[in-house]
């Protein structure tokens, strides 16, 4: 858990992108709702990183990069980030879970919490050491709060939380009164073909290091054979 | 085996007032005889009748017919004509026997689900809270726009028994058709992305999902074989023991048929222990709607 990944004017900026992101397409959220086409579960702001470049720069961070660089052999790949804002309800939106199996390639998210986050307020929550091969299947326990050897994040706006996505994972149920708002970057340890190299043609303008051209699938990750 | 879900109607009478729409003209019925004759071709034994026809407790009158008549072959399911003081109805409806539960098609709730909740402004509260109060049966098949609404309400009432009809899948606002048999039809995703706010209902015990209306959600023709995967979803959810089969009889009489119906659950849950397969054709049905006292 990265505390205080993002203070002062950087965090004031991530949250009037969000707010104002929200604001632009509730309306739209709220007829998907009644038609019966979007989720009323979760509000996910649709192509967050054309909308503002405060999504786009969170997505770099200093503050946790460097780390998921590492992990990644120094060959990382940007799979989506998810701007979302969870309502106070009673029962979560998603059992626990793995987001990949085993024989996917190494695959990591980065939750930041745009506003405080509770402990009862929908916290992220993880069973360490659940990553690991031998891990097994991931029990499914009819009360989140009965998987053993869980734990909750509860944090401030500003902090990050870098996981491995082969564990076990879950939201806890949000039993504010306050919706959540997070935003989830998906990420992934290179592999060809994984991103299309169009995926993200819309932000190229804004792209305007190598590194970050590879880290959007814009440029080939490694030089052409010659 | 226990058909949970079915409707039964009579011509327009002064014995059996009723609304008519253009699926149950004046002079069209669906008889309890007629049914019993279906169900008996099939091996059904039982079957749960599903008000239709109207609110008023007056239109009730060929359901409560049926229920009086046929006391040992079904239980029955009525509407609610006015939200805001339900109780005398509810409980009259009760009391002439066979009724268990009441049909909603809305909550009457917050239509924003980023809104502060309380479910005792939802215009449905009230029936709610006499249905938990007495042990009656919701039979719920919300709209979408409030799905969303109905965790709330469990949290309020968590012992209620609460039946999400048709599989959980929840109307959309331009979803409703009628297809070239004039039949209901709903153009939803499947499967249904209300999902997210009814599969972690499992966790109360007593929220069943019926396994019906294959023939109205489905983009194939049967046995829909598009729906398996969301069948099998709501097995590994709710389990057995919280599935009911139902046909939605009259309105699959001629496409594709009772009988084929019974048959419905073996191709969409084609690894089914026998075990949870007697749930779910009749054991269910039976604990859950015919041995209430």
């Amino acid at each position: 858990m990265f505390e205080g990944a993002l203070c002062g004017v950087e965090l004031g900026r991530l949250q009037g992108a969000f707010d104002r992101a929200v604001d632009d397409c509730k309306s739209d959220w709220l007829d998907g709702i009644a038609r019966g086409t979007t989720s009323a579960a979760h509000f996910d702001i649709p192509n967050p990183l054309v909308r503002d470049d405060a999504f786009i720069d969170l997505i770099d961070c200093p503050a946790w990069y460097p780390y998921l660089m590492d992990f990644a052999d120094q060959e990382l790949i940007l799979i989506g980030s998810q701007v979302r804002t969870l309502p106070a309800q009673p029962i979560s939106y998603v059992g626990w879970h793995a987001d990949v199996p085993q024989t996917n390639p190494l695959h990591m998210k980065v939750q930041v919490y745009v506003e405080d986050v509770p402990a009862d307020g929908g916290v992220f929550a993880f069973v360490p050491g659940s990553h690991k091969p031998d891990a097994g299947p991931c029990p499914k326990p009819r009360l989140y709060e009965a998987m053993p050897g869980h734990k909750t994040f509860p944090g401030k706006a500003g902090d990050a939380i870098l996981f491995n996505s082969y564990g076990w994972h879950t939201s806890m149920v949000n039993k504010t009164t306050s919706p959540r708002k997070s935003i989830i970057l998906i990420y992934e340890q290179w592999t060809e073909g994984r991103v299309a190299s169009d995926r993200y043609a819309a932000t190229a303008d804004r792209m305007t290091t190598p590194e970050r051209r590879r880290l959007f699938g814009l440029d080939p990750m490694r030089a052409e054979a010659s | 085996m226990i058909d949970a879900h079915v409707h039964v109607f009579a011509k327009v009478s002064s014995q059996f007032p009723r609304d008519v729409d253009e699926i149950t003209p004046a002079e069209t019925e669906a008889t309890a005889e007629q049914l019993l004759q279906q169900m008996e071709d099939s091996g059904v034994e039982k079957a749960n009748l599903v008000q239709i026809g109207g609110s008023a407790f007056e239109q009730h009158a060929y359901l409560l017919h049926c229920l009086k008549t046929y006391p040992d072959r079904f239980r029955g399911i009525g509407l609610v004509a006015d939200p805001a003081h339900p109780e005398e109805q509810m409980d009259r409806l009760v009391g002439e026997g066979g009724v268990i539960g009441f049909r909603l098609f809305s909550i009457g709730g917050e239509r924003d689900p980023l809104a502060p909740i309380d479910v005792r402004t939802f215009d449905t509260y009230k029936i709610w809270k006499h249905a938990a109060e007495n042990d009656y049966v919701i039979w719920l098949y919300p709209p979408a726009a409030e799905n969303h609404c109905v965790p709330f309400l469990l949290d309020a009432f968590p012992e209620l028994t609460v039946v999400f009809n048709h599989m959980a899948f929840c109307p959309g606002e331009g979803s409703f058709s009628y297809d070239d048999k004039g039949r209901p039809h709903l153009e939803l995703p499947i499967p249904p992305v209300t999902r997210y706010n009814t599969m972690g209902l499992h966790q109360y015990p007593n929220v069943c999902v019926k396994l019906s209306g294959q023939y109205a959600f489905s983009k194939e023709p049967f046995p829909y074989a598009d729906l398996a995967g969301w069948h099998g979803a709501l097995l590994r959810s709710f389990g057995a023991d919280r599935l009911m089969w139902a046909t939605d009889s009259p309105w699959i009489l001629e496409e594709p048929g009772y009988g084929n119906l019974t048959r419905v659950i073996d191709t969409q849950l084609p690894d089914l222990s026998e075990k949870d397969k007697a749930l779910i054709m009749g054991g269910t049905a039976q604990t859950r709607l015919f041995d209430r006292s």
